[in-house]
């Protein structure tokens, strides 16, 4: 049975990150979780391979943690799950990813349809869907905010910032898709525990063909800041109504913008 | 600093702000372009050399291997590319095809010698990444980032190419979506209604206030996208509109990070909210707090005697 591979990235919980004064970012504490638009991504996914006869299948990299992504992933309805834990993850860019996942899926091998998340919710970089098409050299469709299977073929609405575009795509292709596309339903109790009965399969680097020097980054991250506003904060909360409005109204036209 | 960058959006805007930066880098700036007249323009704004592939009813972006091909061929170390759906998909692949880096929508980036140095959004803006790229590298852009180059006098020439597309997607519909709100985006002032807002009726209030000062009015997420009082083309944040003005006024918004994250290039940001420490007001140059309720009525007042 043909395969409909799902990529999704293990990611750090944003609500659980730290800001410190000196504006450094703390992650040490931080939960892990499937991104959010994976989610939308998995379950789009699974509604593909049903069309199409195929099965569905996760396929992540990530550090060694991301094997505590595998439960998760099955219950939301996944047939198998595919891994690579690997430290260079943690400095991973597009160019790395899109190169793991890309000698993954043909490991895998036997697909059909390969759907992305449009972004992850931790860099948003958007790049990794299209890469991966174009290291597979497969045909891509971006911003896809709803499908429909026609035998071969796939037909996809996509959202652009000012037009609607619907585009038939012949399979195997590589897609991403936007969180509108469907609800992801939160996994039953009856799935959560069905999940651990599923397989799971661990890809190490050499059974990819890669080797250690080829997983360096394009990219050097050298700083990674808290976002500061440097406002002038002037915030009236004393007196009538009247006096506040009366100042702001001052501070306003000294700036020249009324 | 000799070299060439080549340069597309389907914005032609977002182009030749991108021949801007090309060329305020010291780069020999080669526009792409997919139809005769952007191809024009790009020729009388800055662009040495401007490349034309035709494309007629297909997608641009079924032409990136093609446009891999040409990047190896004009010596390209770098392709600068628009942030929008079409160009970042064009970007993502041909730095595919070319197995080089991508840097996806800059908020900074400058040209060294030999690199690029960038600073992007992470965490939904609550991060900065600053980030080094050796060339040859992609990157995308969004718009308002550079100074559009200048009218030059002597036009470039333009060069039509032939190139062969990706078959496998076809292009059966384009519907063009019809904005139903103010356009945000260039608007020089904006008034933007929150959930402080009891119903929607209230918001005559704001649609007050921005009449007398000519002001555009946008929303918070919440307020298009779960009570629908708005079109959810004028809600501002991460996901919505990001916008500049040089007046940004907030009634009744809180100031959650990923609405904050659309206004921070607005030259004054004032608000008023009934909530000492909604995170508005740290993001605010000016704040009242107070009842919007009396608040707005006082200050449309107040500003009609001004």
């Amino acid at each position: 049975m043909a395969n409909v591979i799902v990529c999704y990235k293990w990611v750090i919980d944003e609500k659980d990150i730290r800001m410190n004064p000196d504006r450094s970012v703390d992650t040490s504490r931080a939960q892990r979780k499937i991104s959010e638009y994976d989610k939308n991504a998995i379950e789009a996914g699974i509604r593909a391979a049903a069309k199409l006869g195929a099965s569905p299948v996760g396929l992540t990299f990530g550090g060694t943690e991301a094997k505590q992504s595998l439960k998760d992933a099955l219950s939301r309805g996944l047939e198998a799950v595919y891994w690579i834990g690997h430290p260079a993850a943690g400095t991973a860019d597009g160019l790395l990813t899109a190169r793991v996942l890309a000698a993954a899926a043909e490991k895998i091998g036997d697909y059909s349809l390969i759907v992305c998340g449009e972004g992850a919710s931790d860099t948003y970089a958007r790049q990794v869907g299209p890469r991966l098409g174009a290291l597979l050299d497969l045909p891509v469709v971006t911003a896809v905010c709803d499908m429909e299977i026609d035998g071969e073929q796939l037909i996809a609405t996509r959202k652009l910032e000012d037009c609607i575009e619907k585009v038939k795509v012949s399979l195997p292709a590589v897609i991403s898709v936007l969180p509108e596309i469907n609800e992801a339903p939160v996994p039953t109790l009856k799935a959560v525990l069905a999940a651990g009965k599923k397989p799971s399969q661990e890809f190490t680097l050499q059974s990819l063909g890669l080797k250690e020097e080829e997983l360096q980054p394009g990219t050097s991250v050298t700083g990674v800041l808290a976002y500061v506003m440097d406002r002038k904060n002037v915030i009236l909360k004393d007196g009538d109504v009247a006096t506040r409005v009366k100042e702001f109204v001052t501070y306003l036209k000294k700036e020249g913008v009324i | 600093m000799a070299g060439t960058f080549v340069v597309y959006s389907d914005k032609t805007a977002i182009a030749i702000e991108l021949i801007g930066f090309c060329r305020g880098s010291g780069k020999r700036a080669v526009a792409l372009a997919f139809d005769a007249a952007a191809a024009q323009e790009y020729a009388a704004r800055g662009a040495e050399r401007v490349l034309l592939i035709e494309c007629g009813q297909n997608l641009p972006e079924a032409y990136a291997k093609a446009v891999a091909g040409v990047l190896e061929r004009e010596g390209a170390e770098g392709f600068i590319v628009g942030s929008t759906v079409r160009g970042r998909e064009m970007a993502a692949r041909v730095a595919g095809y070319l197995k080089w880096p991508l840097v996806s929508d800059v908020s900074k980036l400058v040209c060294e010698e030999k690199e690029l140095v960038t600073e992007r959004p992470a965490y939904g803006g609550a991060v900065v990444q600053q980030e080094r790229v050796k060339l040859p590298a992609v990157v995308t852009v969004p718009a308002g980032k550079f100074e559009p180059a200048a009218t030059s006098g002597a036009g470039a020439e333009v060069v039509t190419l032939e190139a062969q597309p990706d078959e496998r997607t076809v292009l059966l519909e384009r519907a063009s979506v019809e904005k139903q709100g103010a356009d945000l985006g260039s608007a020089e002032k904006i008034v933007c209604a929150g959930m402080g807002f009891a119903k929607k009726e209230d918001l005559k209030l704001a649609f007050d206030l921005a009449a007398v000062i000519g002001a555009e009015v946008g929303c918070s997420r919440s307020v298009a996208e779960e009570r629908n009082w708005l079109p959810t083309d004028v809600y501002i944040g991460i996901s919505g509109a990001t916008v500049k003005p040089r007046l940004y006024l907030s009634i009744g918004v809180s100031g959650q990070v990923q609405h904050v994250v659309g206004i921070r290039d607005s030259r004054v940001i004032a608000a008023i909210d009934l909530n000492e420490n909604a995170p508005i007001f740290k993001a605010a140059d000016y704040g009242i707090v107070g009842d919007l309720y009396e608040v707005v009525p006082a200050l449309i007042e107040a500003l009609k005697n001004c």
